[in-house]
């Protein structure tokens, strides 16, 4: 649960954990769908009291910036990572996935020294435990995949985890991250694999949830916060071109996410209601309330 | 921005000299690419005929992205009054060379972009981009034909830029 009274002040670049920051958004609309009904009574008949009969609620906004998270957000199916292709013909189809030594933390994987010299600073990884034949839920820090039925891939999991980083450095020893690894430190026997790139697809039947926390900030420092503790995308991709300079000015587009989630509801503890979102006010310093 | 407008330039001027070698001129006594910054060279009354000579205007930035990017409006000015040997007669064949060469040097629409404090120049970790030229009119001045041509340079801002 967040709690703007005790986190409201956090910068937007660092969020407490283990909140994600994934940059501006633009286009941000709320729509409530629930309904309310009237109590009818009387002849001729007037409403005596109103009743909430649904609760439904829908945001929708457009991501900036590509990358893991915001595109496995803003696509309405299971979201996976291109593993590097083998550079060696006729053998494995990916790079081959590499022992992770203890020691290693969520900045830093400290491998053989074989091993590390098969990446470069720049590399893109994927830091995941191997496949072994189960079904269910997979991958960490947050599911990538629900496997149904067993598979013959063992590197299904680093597939589709989120826990992936990219690589500043290469030592001897190991790699130095740019970024933390969101799983924090990796497990015992996770293992790290080159990866170029992420891909969707458009249908599968995984479908992914999030807690999402959308901050507006004031010029005189109010902040107001909309936290859906449970929101689950709706759309499948999609992307919109925005124009970069004013018209007239150029003709170069960026290319943004278009994201829309359905808000799901949790049972607040502290009445036991069913809330769909919270939106929290924290007025400017000094202002009159 | 200054490590983009320096990036642009230079690969203006590397294309230039690779494209048309011979289009030069001698600036405080060396011979260079004919393409030269307004803003880097002292003040001229009118622009030198038969080189590029780039123009610094407008600037704009986007600082709600992981990176700022940074836009700024590049002007460059061509003119010619053709060869004296034909008498000024080819200045509409000099322009349209000029024309050509302009778009040559453009393509492609981006380029590494290095940091120029050091020698030799850094590289960095990303690109200079440039949108399509937009080519003003020819404008008529007694002998001389001149053209000025307009591209939105933009560059994402880096770490200690």
């Amino acid at each position: 649960m967040f709690d703007a009274s005790r986190n409201g002040g956090f910068n937007p670049d660092a969020p407490p954990a283990p909140w994600i920051s994934l940059g501006w958004i633009q286009g941000f609309t709320r729509a409530a769908a629930g309904k309310s009904g009237a109590v009818m009574t009387g002849i001729p008949a007037a409403p005596m009291e109103q009743v909430r009969e649904s609760l439904d609620a829908e945001v929708s906004f457009q991501f900036l910036a590509w990358n893991k998270l915001t595109m496995a957000l803003a696509t309405g199916s299971q979201h996976m990572n291109l593993l590097a292709p083998s550079p060696a013909p006729g053998g494995a189809q990916v790079m081959p996935a590499v022992s992770i030594q203890s020691g290693s933390t969520a900045n830093s994987i400290l491998l053989a020294p074989a091993d590390a010299a098969a990446f470069t600073a720049g590399s893109m990884i994927a830091v995941d435990v191997d496949y072994a034949g189960q079904t269910g839920f997979v991958a960490s820090p947050v599911s990538g995949a629900y496997v149904r039925q067993p598979l013959n891939d063992v590197d299904y999991i680093r597939r589709v985890t989120f826990n992936v980083a990219l690589v500043s450095q290469v030592t001897q020893t190991g790699l130095v991250l740019a970024e933390p690894l969101p799983g924090g430190v990796p497990a015992a026997s996770a293992k790290a694999q080159a990866l170029c790139g992420f891909i969707d697809r458009l249908g599968g039947s995984f479908c992914q949830e999030w807690s999402g926390l959308f901050l507006m900030e004031g010029s005189q420092g109010e902040r107001i916060f909309f936290y859906y503790p449970r929101l689950q995308t709706m759309r499948d991709a999609e992307e919109m071109p925005v124009p970069l300079a004013p018209r007239g000015k150029g003709s170069l587009e960026r290319i943004v996410l278009k994201a829309q989630f359905r808000a799901l509801p949790v049972t607040d503890p502290i009445d036991g209601e069913r809330v769909l979102c919270y939106r929290s006010f924290l007025p400017a310093p000094k202002a009159l309330v | 921005m200054q490590n983009a407008k320096d990036s642009f330039y230079m690969a203006l001027r590397s294309r230039l000299a690779v494209i048309n070698p011979e289009r030069t001129i001698v600036l405080r006594g060396a011979v260079r690419p004919g393409i030269l910054v307004e803003e880097a060279e002292a003040p001229f009354s009118q622009p030198p005929a038969d080189v590029f000579v780039i123009r610094w205007l407008g600037l704009g930035a986007d600082v709600n992205l992981d990176a700022a990017l940074v836009a700024a409006e590049c002007e460059i000015i061509y003119q010619t009054c053709g060869c004296q040997s034909f008498g000024g007669l080819d200045r509409g064949r000099a322009l349209s060379a000029m024309d050509e060469e302009m778009l040559s040097i453009l393509q492609p629409f981006s380029t590494p972009k290095l940091s120029f404090i050091a020698t030799p120049p850094a590289p960095m970790l990303t690109q200079v981009f440039w949108d399509e030229p937009a080519f003003g009119p020819v404008v008529t001045q007694r002998d001389r034909l001149s053209r000025s041509v307009k591209v939105m340079v933009y560059s994402y801002q880096e770490q200690g830029e």
